[in-house]
């Protein structure tokens, strides 16, 4: 065999993703303010204006294992935080309630608070399952405003999911199938699965929702697989996904940049099928 | 110029992937600019004897004057499996590795492992580079099948002090940047580059600040992860961060280095 010589002849690729980048208008349908040691916002805002993101959605959710117990008092501190940085950020930012069903009356009355403050959706964690009766009278109220809920999603076959001998690290958080539950349910409410990149099995995620068009879902986390976008495409379709970050800005561009989708499913990714959700109830961005 | 120092072909047994070959690889490239990728041949992290894996790429690469021309290979060898002095010595003077793959986690063996420790002595002789990709993937959505476990930057430390001189890749950096001082030193003192895979690279302008402009590169950990990620980190550096010089580095020019090309 003979030794390859390294040669480099230059593509002479005219690609310059910078330029694509800054082609999209983009709402980040999942980021969060106040979570500890999460990303200033003095950061966040400057993140966003490098990859164009005009919207970013932010909550600040409890999470249970955090010490915090998710009481009316906690929820109502989270969002006054998300509150603070709406006001201070009106054009950047905007806001999901976070609240904790097993507080029912609490959870409604907060709910209220915060949607007369401008609000525009909920987001919810790993306090209760998606698919728990404690969650029917909010998810009602969500039916009744043309909003959507942000639900903390797992589907961990891997280390801590719910399926392993690893363990599971988050056992009321929802999983894929409390989706189902929720969306047969409830097939006028709008649900939007949290975090494909975010560590749960995507591909069992996607195959598990496929048949439920107002289950939608956010593409943001860290782990940006290769495959991922065109595989959500291929069973959700180029309707029901959202772009989002939840912190991990680069990841949430780079694998819709990367991925096989045309210009026009970029467009609806990045930012017309979020800003569609909003405009049910009059939220949407100009 | 563009040079990705971390791409891959081959099956992950565990996952389909795209652009997995030679030919839909320099597809990808073309499309995204990208003139130059060092690949490995994943096939290689599944196969006891790695060295069919080294022979699957090389027999790839030259089938095309086209991969010739844009593929840098580097071999993988497993030190733990007998032969690997052998498979070295052919990689190296045949097939034209330029440096060599390492895979403890997978094959099963430690860093401090004395064979370990001779083959990465035998690529440093041979000029050849080694790598090591902290994780191949996310061990949360991982197959129930695959190894529970991912490697941070300190846990490169001991082989880097056996070994201080040789020439290292360190690749999708996915589970914290932070050393102690000493550790910090350590790697600054040493020819390694990061790649800018890894979600770890969350702030490469802060990296650059810390370990110096000469330590990243570009680098796309395809197909595992998405192909742009890498290069979106660069491209959005500020010229504050990154003047256009430090970005020539990071897009070829330290790859360039530690490769010798």
């Amino acid at each position: 065999m003979d030794e390859i010589p390294p040669k480099a002849n230059s593509p002479s690729a005219s690609y310059n993703i910078m330029k694509e980048v800054m082609t999209y208008r983009k709402i980040s349908a999942h980021e969060h303010v106040g979570i500890s040691k999460w990303i200033p916002i003095e950061e966040q805002i400057d993140i966003a204006d490098r990859l164009g993101i005009e919207k970013q959605v932010i909550s600040f959710p409890i999470v249970t294992g955090s010490g915090k117990m998710g009481t009316p008092e906690e929820f109502r501190d989270c969002n006054n935080v998300v509150l603070k940085a709406m006001k201070q950020n009106p054009d950047r930012y905007l806001g999901s309630c976070f609240v904790n069903p097993v507080y029912g009356k609490e959870s409604l009355e907060e709910i209220k608070r915060c949607m007369d403050q401008g609000m525009i959706g909920l987001k919810v964690y790993n306090q209760v399952k998606l698919n728990d009766p404690l969650f029917y009278p909010i998810i009602e109220k969500f039916i009744d405003l043309n909003m959507i809920i942000l639900m903390h999603a797992v589907c961990g076959i891997g280390f801590g999911g719910h399926r392993t001998k690893y363990g599971n690290r988050q056992p009321e958080a929802s999983i894929p199938e409390d989706f189902v539950d929720a969306a047969k349910r409830y097939p006028e409410a709008m649900f939007q699965y949290a975090h494909t990149g975010g560590g749960g099995d995507w591909e069992y995620a996607c195959k598990a929702i496929q048949d439920f068009p107002n289950i939608y879902v956010d593409t943001s986390g860290s782990n940006n697989c290769g495959n991922m976008i065109d595989y959500a495409l291929k069973y959700l379709g180029e309707e029901r996904l959202f772009f989002g970050t939840d912190g991990s800005y680069y990841q949430g561009v780079g694998t819709i940049l990367a991925s096989n989708l045309n210009e026009a499913q970029k467009k609806k990714i990045f930012f017309e099928n979020f800003n569609n959700i909003l405009r049910k109830a009059g939220n949407h961005v100009n | 110029m563009l040079i990705d120092i971390n791409a891959n072909i081959g099956h992950w047994p565990f996952q389909q992937t795209n652009c997995n070959t030679c030919q839909a690889l320099l597809e990808r490239m073309n499309k995204f600019g990208v003139d130059i990728s060092v690949v490995s041949n994943m096939n290689g992290i599944f196969y006891k004897d790695t060295q069919a894996a080294n022979e699957e790429l090389h027999n790839e690469i030259i089938s095309d004057q086209r991969f010739r021309d844009r593929f840098i290979p580097f071999a993988i060898i497993n030190p733990i499996y007998t032969g690997w002095q052998n498979d070295l010595e052919i990689c190296s003077t045949k097939m034209g590795a330029k440096g060599i793959r390492l895979y403890p986690l997978y094959h099963d063996y430690k860093l401090s492992d004395p064979s370990c420790i001779e083959l990465v002595r035998s690529a440093r002789d041979r000029g050849m580079i080694v790598a090591f990709t902290l994780r191949m993937v996310d061990r949360r959505p991982r197959s129930w099948m695959d190894i529970d476990k991912e490697w941070s930057l300190e846990d490169l430390v001991p082989i880097i002090k056996e070994v201080p001189d040789a020439k290292y890749l360190v690749l999708n950096i996915s589970r914290g940047t932070k050393l102690s001082i000493e550790e910090t030193k350590l790697f600054k003192d040493t020819d390694i580059v990061f790649d800018t895979s890894g979600r770890n690279i969350s702030n490469l302008g802060e990296l650059i600040n810390t370990y110096g402009k000469d330590m990243f590169a570009f680098g796309t950990h395809s197909p595992i992860l998405d192909y742009l990620t890498g290069l979106l980190r660069i491209e959005s550096l500020r010229d504050s961060e990154a003047d256009e010089a430090t970005k020539k580095l990071l897009r070829s020019g330290n790859a360039k280095r530690i490769l010798g090309i």
